[in-house]
């Protein structure tokens, strides 16, 4: 924060004017230019790339530029001109697109993020972007670069990797398994270094290499002292002379630095994906603790694909490490409190649009205000229902206009809140680019529903449990091409994200057409753990059994997953929003995850039935039908349970007065009256006294003061002042299920 | 809660003979509070349940209701009597005297329910009146004496010695906050 102060202190005494008041602006918009800009890099077609394009992407490194010139933030300013330098030769067609550029464009992108959340506050260490400067600098000056072929959009595995001249240092995310010639062998290596006036700074060598994830080991064959002023140290590493070098030179000259074969190398198999290192204990669950889109983070040799990695290409990722964490951190705050701007103009790719940025507060009172204008208008509307029609009638018409305006302004304040899936979505296709790499899959992604509307406030808590889901779908369910292949399946995989509405809830799946869940390895597993797993258990209870904490049939423990950490917090996360997790699976062939969730709307419209003297309010979205209870109609089954025919279906029955215990009425009515209602794909018929009315109710919270109460979502207020319960049809449809 | 607040709150106060003498009272001592900083000796607003009084910090309360039937929430504690709509927002309301296993427990024109601002909920307690706002002095408040009683005794915090008229009465001053928030009030969820 120090460096903010210093910086923003110059640029502010110049200006002369007091420019924090302005710093929330920049960052909104920088958060907006940075999406924006990672959007259409993932997007590009790097053969045939639009000047359009090529523009809009040099419009938003241009506009990161300004501002943070402006407000002193110095090294946001110099990377981003840096990038707008490289931006401008390429849109000038002086440079060809490269998928290496792209990579580093967005790895920029990612430190950028990081530098701004510093700036906000968000503290760490300050992001170290000698590499990615030095990256984009030698990209600008042409190098090497051939074109890259073939796939443009999700598919990084695929793209063949170009060979590169010693002096570009370019960070390559996405090398195939066929790509580097040099195969990854171990070798051991004596360093000598020196001579050297102070044996010391052979220290900083060391430390280097230790920082350079995944280079390999190193120590001193000496003590620390030498007599001709030469350490000696051996090493352990799959890179390259030529790449240990380009390390070492960093900190001493080249000629002081000798690297000699110690012993023949152990045969290594190439790339080793899948071969773990031994990572230290750290929760998978935890999206933001390791970085994706690093290769060689910390902990797995595992995704690394074949072909070493430069030292500089591992400094690299090593900054991306720290970048993506706070990158990841504040772009997911960052583009998911997009504060109230609006949703449709968000969605749509890049253009202007007329949009208003207003505080989530305003929006949240607006919303309130209009709550309570519907009450009032109920009481109103109950209150002149008693009133003689003929005599009044143009209060009775005033009264159904204004409960029309009610319904619509109702209608269009909550549309308020509500913000396309897209924005959830938005973030997957760079993580599945990176994580796929990571893991030598070929993995195509494909959203539906886009335009799925959802309440911001789920938005924000449905992300992580998702991206729990994809990562798990791409890590263990997706097979490698190569296992692909022997199967039959082509080699790219396909992992479907999709959002729909059903009724009152919205219904997000996670689809993959991968090797699916294992029945007969979940079963073992279960057992294994003491888990009473017979054999005779249906299929969807053996796939819940992955919700059991610390539950993993993975063999292989990646940093991605595998620790059996995340399943059941995705499930605790996704029911404290109200909501359900599915799972369904066919081995071979793939996995399903459906997650449904109430679409939380304020305002509903609601059902209000009595049971004895009380009055409860069903959600009229799930009311299929209603009839009157011939006797003799009801039937029992088992001894407890009870079913009714409908149209030669059964259907369980609920007695509200037994679920509720409510006290019977001194006037029980003649008939009772059956309510059939649906949820999660189930249905119930409720038994009820009455049916009282229909309207529109204000749901308020019943746990801002009290505590969750089972079978109810929430509670209203009706006409007359009093409070009703409103049921929770899902699980009263769960009831009836066990 | 300011002093116009416990002044407002002693005028509501049901109508019992100290009415007239906690208004003036009440109007002396928040002139008093003021002046003079909280803890442990305070401001308390005095109720009774069946032949106890009780004493708790006035600047939990939010207001004092007349009584009117709560919505009953089904499967809940028998000292739960349900919600009420409080202006729009929905309040849980506990009968202490169910809690506190008094023996008597009536709804009458009298039965108040004071309103209490706990820890950032809004929560009704039922009581069968409530007296009037006391300030007392660190000398007035006696360490409380270690019963086991159905309150718990570590929501007690002493008791109160005040002298009315030839009256001495004794007043058991309760932690209302942690006895609201409390596990076995049940009004918070567990996660």
């Amino acid at each position: 924060m120090s460096n903010m102060n210093t910086d923003n202190n110059t640029a502010s005494a110049a200006a002369g004017i007091d420019l924090t008041q302005f710093y929330q602006v920049f960052f909104e918009e920088a958060a907006e230019n940075l999406d924006s800009m990672e959007q259409q890099l993932l997007n590009i077609d790097i053969t045939s790339a639009s000047d359009e394009d090529l523009n809009s992407i040099f419009r938003c490194a241009h506009s990161v530029k300004g501002g943070a010139a402006t407000f002193g933030f110095t090294d946001v300013a110099e990377l981003t001109h840096q990038m707008e330098t490289l931006l401008d030769k390429l849109r000038r067609r002086e440079l060809q697109a490269t998928v290496a550029m792209v990579d580093v464009l967005l790895q920029a992108d990612d430190a950028l993020r990081a530098q701004l959340a510093r700036h906000q506050g968000a503290g760490g260490d300050p992001v170290d972007t000698t590499n990615l400067l030095a990256s984009i600098r030698a990209m600008q000056g042409g190098g090497v670069a051939k074109v890259a072929v073939a796939a443009t959009t999700v598919a990084p595995a695929t793209v063949a990797v170009e060979s590169r001249a010693p002096a570009e240092l370019i960070s390559d995310l996405g090398t195939s398994p066929n790509g580097d010639s040099k195969p990854a062998a171990l070798r051991v290596l004596e360093l000598r270094v020196g001579p050297l006036n102070d044996v010391k700074d052979a220290d900083n060598l060391v430390d280097l290499f230790g920082e350079i994830v995944d280079l390999g080991s190193i120590e001193p064959l000496d003590a620390g002292q030498a007599s001709d002023g030469i350490r000696r140290f051996k090493i352990v590493t799959t890179s390259c002379d030529s790449e240990l070098m380009d390390l070492f030179t960093f900190h001493v000259a080249r000629e002081q630095v000798k690297l000699l074969e110690m012993t023949a190398g152990f045969g290594f198999h190439d790339g080793a994906p899948g071969a773990p290192a031994p990572s230290e204990p750290e929760p998978t669950y935890g999206f933001f603790d390791d970085a994706p889109g690093a290769p060689g983070t910390a902990h797995a040799a595992a995704g690394k694909p074949a072909g070493s990695t430069h030292p500089a290409d591992a400094a690299t990722a090593a900054t991306a490490t720290t970048a993506s964490n706070p990158t990841l951190s504040a772009s997911a705050p960052a583009s998911a409190e997009a504060k109230g701007a609006a949703p449709a103009a968000k969605a749509a790719a890049p253009i202007e649009s007329a949009t208003l940025r207003v505080s989530i507060e305003k929006v949240d009172q607006l919303i309130h205000l209009v709550g309570e204008l519907v009450i009032t208008q109920a009481m109103l509307a109950q209150n002149s229902q008693k009133l003689d029609p003929a005599l009044y009638q143009q209060l009775a018409a005033g009264m159904a206009d204004l409960e029309r305006n009610t319904r619509d302004l109702q209608e269009s304040v909550m549309s308020i809140r509500m913000i396309p899936m897209s924005m959830v979505f938005s973030r997957f296709p760079r993580m599945l680019r990176d994580l796929a790499a990571k893991l030598s899959k070929q993995v195509n992604f494909v959203t539906v529903g886009d335009a799925t509307e959802l309440d911001k406030g789920l938005v924000e808590k449905i992300t992580d449990p998702l991206t729990h889901l994809v990562r798990n779908s791409c890590d263990h369910g997706i097979e490698t091409p190569a296992e692909r292949v022997a199967k039959g399946k082509s080699e790219t995989g396909t992992l479907t994200l999709s959002a729909s509405h059903q009724g009152g809830t919205i219904v997000i799946e996670v689809r993959d057409d991968g090797k699916g869940l294992s029945r007969d390895k979940l079963l073992s597993k279960a057992r294994e753990r003491g888990i009473d797993a017979p054999d005779s258990m249906s299929d969807t209870d053996v796939w819940s059994l992955i919700f059991a904490p610390g539950f993993s049939t993975a063999d292989v423990v990646t940093d991605v997953s595998g620790r059996g950490v995340g399943m059941d917090v995705v499930k605790k996360n996704i029911t404290a929003l109200g909501g359900t997790v599915e799972i369904d699976s066919a081995e071979g062939y793939g996995m399903s995850v459906k997650v449904r969730l109430p679409l939380t709307l304020a305002i509903m419209d609601g059902m209000s039935v009595a049971v004895g003297d009380e009055c409860y309010i069903l959600p009229l979205a799930s009311v299929v039908e209603s009839f009157q209870v011939q006797p003799g109609l009801i039937k029992t089954v088992g001894g407890t349970g009870r079913v009714v025919e409908v149209r030669s279906e059964f259907m369980p029955v609920i007695d509200l007065e037994e679920v509720f215990h409510v006290p019977k009425s001194d006037t029980p009515p003649a008939t009772r009256i059956m309510v059939v209602v649906e949820a999660d794909g189930g249905q119930v018929a409720l038994l009820v006294d009455e049916l009282l009315g229909q309207q529109q109710v204000v749901v308020k919270n019943l746990e801002a003061n009290y505590r969750r109460v089972p079978d109810v979502s929430g509670a209203t207020i009706m006409g007359d002042g009093r409070v009703a319960l409103i049921l929770d049809v899902s699980s009263l449809v769960r009831h009836s299920r066990h | 809660m300011n002093s116009n607040d416990a002044k407002h709150i002693a005028q509501q106060a049901a109508s019992h003979e100290s009415a007239h003498a906690a208004i003036s009272q009440a109007a002396q001592s928040a002139g008093r509070a003021a002046r003079s900083s909280t803890p442990a000796h305070g401001e308390f607003l005095t109720f009774r349940l069946g032949e106890e009084e009780y004493g708790i910090d006035i600047l939990k309360v939010q207001e004092i209701r007349s009584y009117e039937q709560p919505t009953r929430i089904a499967n809940a504690p028998t000292f739960i009597k349900g919600v009420v709509n409080l202006r729009g927002v929905i309040v849980p309301i506990v009968d202490l005297r169910i809690k506190l296993n008094c023996t008597s427990v009536e709804y009458t024109d009298l039965t108040v329910v004071i309103v209490l601002n706990v820890k950032g909920r809004v929560v009704g307690t039922v009581v069968d009146s409530v007296s009037d706002v006391l300030q007392l002095s660190q000398d007035a408040i006696k360490p409380a004496p270690d019963l086991s009683s159905s309150v718990d005794s570590s929501f007690i915090t002493g008791i109160g010695c005040v002298k009315s008229g030839a009256e001495q009465r004794m007043l058991i001053l309760m932690d209302i906050e942690a006895l609201m928030s409390s596990e076995e009030m049940g009004l918070i969820n567990s996660i």
